[in-house]
């Protein structure tokens, strides 16, 4: 082998630092303070080791923290299906090429660089009961009896919320499948066309497995957002009505705010937990299925 | 100890209704200026209503005096809270900002280490511009810490349309009982009776809070015990009962179809067209109706008749301004605190807040106290304004207003039960007092 042709492994000595620095040991330092009575009250109580007893609180407390859990495991889940198969749809078609496919691709682009805040303050108003553009419009067109509560109902606040991040997450995870599918061969489907292939026969055995690799990313993006999401939880319902769309990081936020920091970082240790755990398996199942 | 203290600032806020301000005028003159801070900037972090629109024209005199520039930061109500702690925590907090402060440890709870988080401002110059009862809320460990400019209006009592009251020949309410009548009547009219913006998220429990009266009426020494540890929120029958109270409207339809999901900003316009009838509220929001609106209906102030209450808790707290001890521009901040109180700067301040009335201040300025306030005042007997509200008259409750709103909603939803939400609170202060090793809770 010609080494002049390999990097040499000081190369990583600059990254590594950096990641040590700024990701790893913070992480670690915040997987440490979750097992201490970091508080407010530390500069003048001084810190004290408590074992579990955060994580027993997160399970136990009359607060219903696990249920912050649970809802940030379901955002996870349907977030990412509400936005990958409607953008992995949009990429086709955008990609056969109709006309204005420039102008599509940025129209649907466009959201996904909005502000949360300001995603926030649009759709509170847009979806308001009494006054929101929404309600107007159904009741404009004659279907008034479709007007909700949107951010108030409990059985309507979620669907709210997947649909402003299917609105704003949506453009971006078409560009990722858009460059996937420039990637793939025509041939391929020539081929497939010849043999009789229909849509979702083309679609079924050669589109989706050469877009492996744009899924994956998109997967592995959908997960590690939806796990950490705050940002549309918070500026859509700040957790309400009531309690009902709290997530870990609002919790955890909340906590913090209250002066619990290490009830705060253990939240966020079950979270650092959940998103290694979920960010292997997919790369891993995805991998294997990519060798086989 | 708490309690007697309440008691007295509560009597002196009362005293101070209506009297002379500029018994004691205190005049205090600006910073001069010789360009001293000319290019710097001033940051102040404040949640939305607490400056309002009514310190504009004085920032604007302020830059324009020193050539400097004011990063006014305003956050929602319901945001402040965690962005402030999380400011103060890490070393990035505004040059100057703002908490909800009382006379029962707010400071302590709130900022956690005064003493290394604000600068000490003992011996200002314009300590005695807020009256005593004020000063109380400003100081922690003796040192003198905030700046409370504040009205002194009747705060947060049922405001409601008096002209429709007439047309639809209804009474005041003075027990539950006949507030769920009036109510009634006017849902009968397609009027909703009781505007309740819980979007806003930090109004709804100003219905349960601002009763504290009957509760320490029903349970006389409850505040002491409760600041003591040796009483809780959970199993409180008159708690229970205003909560059950407070759900039975929401469940009537009283609130409005979506009051969760209603912010007040189109509060002054409901009142006018008269979609709405009552709302708790402060008084000087009668004076906005009308000048945001041109309205020539009446309104008027009633006692709020959850629980069947009588009492008209008043309450030596409001917001409150800081001074970072961490900014790089403290002679700046103390220059901005010594600009507020100027004569010229309060004047500016009062007659740009369309919703106040007065200020609470010992400077001879020109207030405009209403009629309607006056003949609020005249209907509550003395002995039923001594005693505070109950966010204020007790350590850490509220510390957790906003989470306290959140549990009330979970509770009007079906969620949980009255007595959770009692439950919740007492967490919540529990672990409040932990933060900051209250001895009353080891």
């Amino acid at each position: 082998m010609n080494k002049k042709k390999v990097y040499p492994q000081w190369f990583l000595i600059l990254p590594l630092v950096l990641y040590i620095v700024f990701f790893l040991f913070p992480s670690l330092l915040g997987v440490f303070y979750s097992f201490t009575d970091w508080g407010r009250a530390t500069p003048k109580n001084g810190l004290h080791f408590v074992g579990l007893k955060n994580y027993i609180d997160i399970f136990t407390s009359n607060k219903n923290y696990s249920a912050g859990i649970l809802n940030t495991l379901k955002f996870t889940v349907v977030s990412n299906i509400v936005k990958i198969i409607p953008a992995l749809f949009l990429a086709i078609i955008l990609f056969e090429g109709i006309r204005g496919m420039g102008a599509y691709r940025t129209v649907f682009y466009l959201p996904s660089i909005i502000p949360f805040v300001i995603i926030g303050i649009i759709f509170t108003s847009v979806l308001n009961f009494k006054n929101g553009m929404l309600n107007g419009a159904l009741e404009a067109i004659g279907l008034g009896a479709l007007k909700q509560k949107w951010l108030s109902d409990l059985n309507v606040v979620w669907k709210s919320i997947y649909m402003v991040d299917a609105w704003r997450g949506i453009g971006y995870v078409m560009t990722i499948f858009m460059t996937g599918l420039s990637t793939i061969d025509k041939s391929y489907y020539e081929a497939a066309k010849v043999d009789g292939a229909n849509f979702w026969q083309r679609l079924w055995h050669v589109t989706l497995p050469m877009m492996r690799g744009a899924i994956m990313i998109n997967l592995v993006f959908g997960v590690t957002y939806g796990l950490k999401v705050f940002d549309i939880v918070y500026v859509l319902t700040n957790g309400g009505p009531g309690h009902a769309t709290e997530v870990m990081t609002t919790y955890s936020f909340q906590l913090y705010g209250a002066g619990s920091y290490g009830l705060a970082t253990a939240f966020n240790a079950i979270l650092l937990l959940i998103t290694m755990v979920a960010g292997i398996l997919i790369v891993r199942g995805m991998s294997r299925k990519g060798a086989a | 100890m708490k309690k007697m203290l309440c008691v007295v600032l509560c009597l002196m806020l009362a005293i101070g209704m209506f009297t002379v301000a500029s018994a004691e005028n205190v005049v205090v003159e600006a910073v001069p200026n010789e360009g001293q801070f000319e290019g710097q900037e001033l940051s102040i972090l404040v949640s939305a209503d607490w400056m309002a629109d009514r310190y504009d024209a004085t920032i604007a005199r302020f830059e324009e005096t020193y050539g400097v520039t004011v990063d006014l930061q305003t956050l929602p109500a319901d945001q402040y809270f965690d962005v402030l702690t999380s400011g103060l925590a890490n070393g990035t907090c505004a040059d100057v900002f703002w908490i909800q402060s009382n006379p029962v440890g707010a400071i302590e709870s709130m900022i956690g280490d005064p003493e290394n988080r604000c600068i000490d401002f003992t011996g200002a110059d314009w300590q005695n511009v807020m009256p005593e009862s004020r000063q109380s809320a400003c100081i922690s460990g003796g040192k003198l810490y905030g700046l409370q400019i504040w009205n002194n209006s009747p705060e947060y009592v049922m405001l409601y349309n008096k002209t429709l009251f007439d047309e639809l020949g209804l009474a005041v309410p003075t027990t539950y009982a006949e507030l769920k009548d009036v109510c009634a009547k006017i849902a009968e009219q397609g009027i909703t009776p009781w505007f309740m913006a819980g979007a806003d998220g930090w109004r709804h429990q100003l219905a349960f809070f601002q009763i504290g009266g009957v509760y320490e009426e029903a349970t006389p020494g409850l505040y002491d015990a409760l600041n003591n540890n040796t009483a809780t929120f959970a199993g409180n029958e008159k708690m229970l009962e205003v909560l059950n109270q407070f759900k039975e409207l929401s469940d009537l339809g009283y609130f409005g179809e979506d009051w969760i999901g209603t912010d007040s900003t189109n509060q002054s316009n409901e009142f006018a067209d008269r979609t709405v009838a009552m709302t708790i509220e402060n008084s000087g929001t009668i004076k906005q109706i009308k000048d945001d609106t041109g309205t020539t209906d009446e309104f008027g102030l009633f006692l709020c008749p959850l629980g069947d209450n009588t009492w008209y808790t008043t309450s030596p707290a409001g917001p409150t301004m800081f001074g970072y001890k961490g900014t790089e521009h403290e002679d700046l901040v103390r220059a901005w605190f010594q600009f507020v109180c100027t004569p010229e700067s309060l004047q500016e301040i009062l007659d740009n807040s369309p919703k106040y009335t007065n200020l609470h201040v010992n400077v001879d300025i020109e207030q405009h106290w209403l009629p309607e306030e006056e003949a609020f005042i005249a209907t509550v007997p003395a002995e039923k304004m001594e005693c505070c509200v109950l966010q204020n008259g007790t350590k850490y409750t509220n510390d957790y207003w906003m989470q306290f709103g959140q549990d009330m909603i979970e509770f009007v939803q079906g969620g949980i039960d009255a007595n959770e939400v009692l439950t919740r609170m007492d967490g919540y202060r529990a672990e409040a007092a932990k933060n900051v090793g209250d001895p009353a809770w080891k």
